[in-house]
């Protein structure tokens, strides 16, 4: 089975830069969200 | 609707016909006509996922929500990035590296040719079914608001995007949502500046959050654990758990095997650009929600300055009008006309003293008593609406947006709100036709034929079914506006009785390498049987779970039942 070149990863030089960039800015929201629902609650 | 505003909309959909047709040019094959020869770039991907996946409900919904509810819907996102990472690591290499048309053809090569059918042919009923409810229920929004009949709102809402998916097929597709995205990008930024605009002199951003936070909407992070903190709320559709686990598995079932969006990825370019496409949606997704949310949060407050209507959906008063209610409705409307007025004739001085963190805390109160003043004739006419003679739709949610856009927002910006409310339900639309018709002709018309096709005759097909399941939408979403009430409901629990099971085999596929095809089918067709059961207990109040849960049963259901079938049948084991 032919293989698909993996291309060259943009701005990091492996994937998993982008995997951990993903599920850190998801929990900067849930924690910017939780202190605004604290704030103005 | 004034003619300015007319002219806006044509000039818009027109444009976007046209703009379809002049890009959809492609090569004369199935590659082209369902892939766009595998040429689109990773922007052009990034936005098609998202209008595939937002609706024209979105942008009608999602505001009232936060309007009624508070933004803790947002949470519902939560699970999607982390399923972005999951289909990077393990769907899309392998459907990239098969170089596939649809996900189930995956399923042919892994398992066998049956366990393919069954999981395209629960697609195909699952997409075809409510993307028909999903044309009807903007068009009764529309209808019942601008007073259009529904059935040119049908054709509207899903008829004339047709023209240019049947002829450009998925690189029309993909140029037409580019533009839509935008356009829609656009219209709700110039609709929440302009809500802003109209609010009275010192009450801003700040003051805005501040009487939501008050009055519960800015509710944006809930757990689900009861009151007593002793147990948790299954039947609580929106909380952290249910929106990370929930969510998580909804997102990788609907992005992993849903053809509408894997159709969108494998026209990128490269595997690189279908990841990139695919992890910049899991960026840029939760952040969009919380804009449109927050939009609901906006008109809420601007509410608070300004006459609201008892409710917002006119047709429901007019049939309460005609109904035994009519000479309570007069004296609630006077009475709820009369508390308007006294309220309004304090808001501003209310906001002239919101200048200082104590005083804006003090007007936010005050604001809020008579709130609950409102809501109290509120529920009298939900009540009168859920009343059998009646037979009225209490849920106003979905009307709050709209009515506030054809009440408050200028000429010209009115025909262009509505354009974006009809583009989110084209791009949605799009994807999906050219999905189901992918399916049709490659897992079942060229899978099951016994005499090989010219490629030619290949694209003409292609042409054909998706032609067919365009007027198979219009005529469910005819026949769905008989059904009545509760529409996007149904399309969410719709989605939920069959994208569960549908996930849990490609999970087995991706996952449990020594499971089988028999063990997987056997399996795939007893939790389907179990999820619509407990579906229907569900809706019938016998069992207290919210339907996001489904996804998360259909799935492990699929996963351990057919690990301890594979253990029984060692026979018919498999390694592949």
């Amino acid at each position: 089975m032919d293989q698909e070149p993996e291309g060259k990863v943009p701005l990091f030089t492996k994937w998993n830069y982008w995997y951990i960039l993903v599920a850190a800015f998801l929990l900067l929201n849930i924690l910017l969200f939780y202190f605004l629902t604290k704030h103005f609650s | 609707m004034s003619w300015p505003d007319w002219i806006v909309l044509s000039l818009t959909l027109l444009g976007m016909i046209a703009y379809g047709l002049y890009k959809g040019r492609t090569s004369r094959d199935l590659d082209g006509y369902f892939l766009s020869n595998r040429m689109v770039p990773w922007y052009m991907v990034l936005l098609g996922i998202m209008g595939t996946q937002a609706s024209a409900v979105t942008f009608l919904s999602a505001p009232g929500q936060a309007y009624t509810d508070g933004m803790r819907f947002i949470q519902y996102y939560f699970g999607l990035p982390l399923a972005m990472i999951v289909l990077c690591v393990s769907f899309v290499p392998v459907f990239r590296r098969l170089k596939i048309y649809t996900a189930y053809e995956y399923l042919e090569q892994r398992f066998d040719l049956r366990t393919r059918a069954l999981t395209s042919g629960l697609f195909l009923l699952q997409r075809g079914l409510s993307t028909g409810i999903s044309i009807a229920a903007p068009s009764i929004i529309l209808s019942s608001l601008l007073g259009w009949n529904i059935f040119w709102a049908n054709i509207i809402m899903g008829g004339l995007l047709i023209i240019y998916t049947v002829m450009g097929g998925a690189k029309a597709v993909a140029y037409t949502q580019q533009l839509q995205m935008m356009i829609i990008f656009g219209g709700m930024t110039v609709a929440g500046f302009m809500v802003i605009h109209r609010l009275p002199a010192g009450v801003g951003l700040s003051e805005v959050l501040h009487i939501g936070g008050k009055a519960g909407k800015l509710n944006i992070i809930t757990t689900g654990i009861r009151p007593n903190g002793r147990s948790f709320d299954w039947n609580d559709r929106y909380n952290l758990f249910s929106g990370i686990i929930g969510g998580f598995f909804l997102a990788l079932s609907y992005f992993g095997t849903d053809q509408s969006q894997v159709g969108r990825y494998l026209t990128a370019r490269s595997l690189s650009e279908s990841r990139l496409g695919l992890l910049l949606n899991g960026l840029v997704k939760v952040p969009m929600q919380f804009l449109i949310l927050l939009l609901g949060v906006l008109v809420f407050a601007f509410y608070q300055f300004n006459r609201e209507p008892v409710f917002f959906n006119q047709s429901q008063l007019n049939l309460l009008a005609h109904s035994k209610y009519k000479d309570s409705l007069v004296w609630l409307t006077f009475q709820y006309e009369s508390a308007e007025t006294s309220r309004l004739a304090a808001a501003p001085s209310i906001a002239a003293n919101a200048s200082t963190p104590a005083s804006r805390s003090r007007s936010a109160e005050r604001l809020l008593a008579a709130e609950q003043q409102k809501a109290g004739y509120k529920a009298t006419v939900r009540r009168w609406l859920d009343d059998k003679d009646v037979g009225g739709d209490s849920n106003d949610t979905n009307y709050i947006f709209l009515r506030f856009v054809t009440d408050y927002l200028p000429i010209g910006l009115v025909g262009l709100l509505i354009a974006v409310i009809i583009l989110a339900a084209w791009g949605s639309i799009a994807a999906t036709l050219n999905s189901l018709s992918s399916c049709t002709i490659v897992d079942f018309h060229r899978r099951f034929s016994r005499r090989p096709m010219s490629t030619e005759k290949e694209f003409r097909l292609s042409r054909l079914y998706t032609l067919l399941w365009g007027i198979f939408c219009i005529a469910m979403a005819q026949l769905a506006y008989n059904i009545g009430n509760s529409l996007i409901e149904a399309v969410n629990v719709l989605g939920s009785m069959f994208y569960g099971v549908i996930l849990g085999i490609f999970l087995v596929a991706f996952y449990r390498k020594k499971t089988g095809g028999q063990a997987v089918f056997i399996s795939a067709v007893i939790v389907e049987a179990a999820v619509i059961f407990f579906t229907v207990l569900s809706r019938q109040g016998v069992v207290h779970l919210s339907f996001l849960w489904f996804n998360v049963i259909g799935a492990a259901g699929v996963v351990l039942l057919s690990e301890g079938l594979q253990f029984i049948l060692p026979s018919h084991r498999q390694i592949h």
